[in-house]
């Protein structure tokens, strides 16, 4: 059986997924992109009372398997004690009890493991890995620059809506490249665009933090595009949660020894996935003058629910405005977007009872 | 002085042990009373909407204790002696706890990955002001008590085996389990329905296999959960007996059970035996589990 790969979606970084499987020489099906369709389609195999994320993924990888892939990539283990780690078995489960005749690869993040398995479905040499690898990192960390410069871009720009339109322009031409060497002339053409985007740069503006678990804060068709729906607000959108920041903590443990030591008075353990670095980010926008905090969760995560009491607590201390979204299958755009503009106007009065109270006090 | 225990939860988990312990030690226990709607009402309003059921009825518990004693014992459970981890919500207790009650929290972290349960007993005891040799003895002693209570479950077990009654398996954790008003009293209405249930944490597990065996699990994936492998290995056990009916009963968003359900409900299919799942939270009705453990009941 020749493989024809299909893996689970992340938001804008698919892109560069697919790359690191096309450069490796296997056929690939990239997975649908997310709609309700496809989030039905998923909801209706999974396990009614399994988290989101694994329903969303499902949903993804089912229609590319009628498109005629064979074979699946999951990883596994991604932040320690939550449910992710499960996501392979249940999900193998689920798609072979749906009929379909797959391979599923459910390796662990660890370098070694991710080697390994990679060597063994494609079979190149390891030069060859290494040079897949290079060019997945290039796209990646050019996918998650041009997502900050948008941050920034959005709402300071003069014509309405160009940010967003140069950014999906600028995806689909990033997704097309397929060879290393013409990347870096492609790289400069759009960061040109971007700097010809005409902007009030000195202009002061609320801002915004998203914190939370990574899938959903990171994810911009499961999050109903919360950036992009703040950014038309006027509002600047900040976040840590990216696949570099995710990587880095899983190499260097380092990090997480910070994040406990910085966290102490508020909870002393661990708690899975990545609860402690949503307290750790809280504290620090606040320390940072941030004008408001949306924490986003898929319904019912382990992690983020346990610390949501103590990310409540902080919230009281500080009086920074708080709001936390819980997405699942169930959650209507209308609704979240009646919450959203609610919370901007707490954060606009926020942003300006301070600049005030610092003129008087200047 | 007086150090509270709440009946839920974590409690379950090792029943008897720590009052037994710090009765040894010479403190006065106050143990909360069995779970009443007062209780609940109390939990769910002070917890987190999304957090499972069981949790809420622990912050009950917690809430019931503020106030009425000197210290409340919450300790934060990583890893049993096999070297496998407790529920995730489990690890931020007594933090949540500390901001939700005025009453000091005396807690301790107990990591077997780390350092040995009696080890981390010592030093918990030198934090109660006790000696090395108190902790100690007061440790042997609970450890005896909860030895003999095992060997009782072992011998009821194997009592109730051999009954002619039809026998149907409750799968579930020990705190839904035991908390009769929180399972509604499932095990009161299966009897008065002409069987008899037999809770999955009383069936014995073969020594051999329980420490580190290297069989390989049919059907299911190597859990990290210390229940998940109990649960799977016990339910491979139980069905050597030949029973006729199988309930899991969950509470609501309790994501550990998420995992279970698929491969609990799995094994129990594999090997043709009916199945039931019963979900549990603070609004389940009585007459709706009356219900479906009478139509239950019927098939088989």
């Amino acid at each position: 059986m020749k493989p024809i790969v299909t893996f689970a979606r992340w938001g804008n970084y698919t892109i560069a997924f697919k790359t690191l499987f096309d450069q490796l020489g296997l056929e690939v099906i990239p997975p649908e992109l997310t709609n309700p369709q496809t989030i039905a389609e998923g909801v209706k195999v999974s396990p009614e009372m399994y988290c989101f994320p694994l329903k969303v993924t499902l949903g993804n990888v089912i229609p590319s398997l009628r498109k005629g892939a064979n074979t699946v990539f999951m990883v596994q283990n991604i932040g320690g004690s939550c449910r992710q780690r499960y996501y392979g078995v249940v999900q193998e489960k689920v798609i072979k009890e749906a009929g379909y005749d797959i391979n599923f690869l459910d390796f662990r993040a660890t370098p070694k493991d991710i080697y390994s398995t990679i060597k063994k479905i494609s079979g190149v040499s390891t030069w060859q890995i290494l040079k897949a690898a290079r060019f997945f990192f290039k796209k990646l960390n050019l996918i998650e620059k041009l997502e900050k410069i948008a941050q920034f871009y959005r709402p300071r720009e003069i014509e309405k809506g160009i940010t967003d339109r140069i950014l999906s322009e600028s995806f689909s031409e990033i997704e097309k490249v397929d060879k290393e060497k013409d990347f870096s002339k492609i790289k400069k053409e759009i960061l040109k665009r971007f700097s010809q985007v005409q902007i009030e740069k000195n202009k002061k503006l609320p801002k915004i933090a998203l914190i939370g678990e990574i899938y959903t804060v990171c994810d911009p068709t499961i999050n109903y595009n919360i950036e992009s729906k703040l950014g038309r607000e006027e509002i600047e959108v900040h976040r840590e949660m990216d696949i570099t920041y995710h990587l880095k903590k899983l190499i260097f443990p380092w990090k997480d020894w910070i994040i406990q030591r910085k966290i102490n008075p508020y909870l002393r353990s661990t708690v899975g996935g990545h609860g402690r670095d949503a307290i750790y980010e809280m504290l620090n926008y606040i320390k940072k003058d941030f004008d408001g905090i949306i924490h986003l969760l898929p319904f019912g995560c382990m992690p983020e629910v346990t610390v949501r009491p103590i990310l409540q607590k902080i919230h009281q201390k500080s009086g920074i405005p708080f709001l936390s979204l819980s997405l699942d299958e169930q959650v209507a755009e209308a609704g979240i977007n009646t919450r959203l503009e609610a919370f901007v106007d707490v954060v606009r009065n926020y942003h300006q009872r301070r600049k005030r109270s610092e003129a008087s006090a200047a | 002085m007086t150090i509270g225990i709440p009946r839920a939860l974590i409690y379950w988990k090792q029943p008897h042990f720590w009052e037994d312990f710090f009765e040894e030690l010479g403190f006065k226990v106050l143990l909360s009373p069995p779970t009443n709607k007062e209780i609940v009402e109390m939990g769910v309003t002070a917890s987190d909407p999304e957090t499972c059921f069981a949790e809420k009825v622990f912050f009950g518990h917690l809430l019931w204790l503020d106030g009425k004693c000197d210290y409340i014992f919450t300790p934060r459970l990583k890893t049993n002696k096999e070297k496998l981890e407790y529920c995730p919500k489990f690890f931020a207790l007594p933090d949540l706890s500390k901001m939700l009650v005025k009453t000091p929290i005396l807690t301790e972290t107990f990591d077997a990955r780390k350092e040995k349960f009696e080890k981390t007993l010592g030093r918990f005891g030198r934090k109660l002001n006790k000696t090395p040799r108190e902790t100690e003895e007061a440790a042997k002693v609970a450890f005896l008590k909860e030895k003999e209570l095992k060997e009782k479950e072992k011998e009821d077990f194997l009592k109730e085996m051999e009954m002619k009654e039809r026998k149907i398996v409750l799968v579930s954790h020990p705190y839904n389990l035991y908390d009769d008003y929180v399972n509604l009293g499932v095990k009161e209405k299966l009897e008065k329905l002409g069987a008899q249930s037999i809770f999955i944490d009383e069936v014995p597990i073969d020594e051999i296999r329980s420490s580190k065996s290297k069989i390989r699990n049919e059907g299911y994936p190597e859990f990290h959960w210390e229940f998940g492998k109990e649960i799977m290995e016990k339910i491979d056990r139980i069905l050597n007996y030949g029973i006729t009916g199988a309930l899991e009963i969950s509470s609501f968003q309790c994501g550990c059970d998420a995992v279970l359900k698929e491969f609990v409900e799995k094994k129990f299919k594999e090997n043709k035996v009916p199945f039931l799942y019963l979900l549990i939270d603070e609004q389940t009705g009585e007459a709706g589990i009356q219900t479906r453990l009478e139509a239950f009941m019927d098939t088989i």
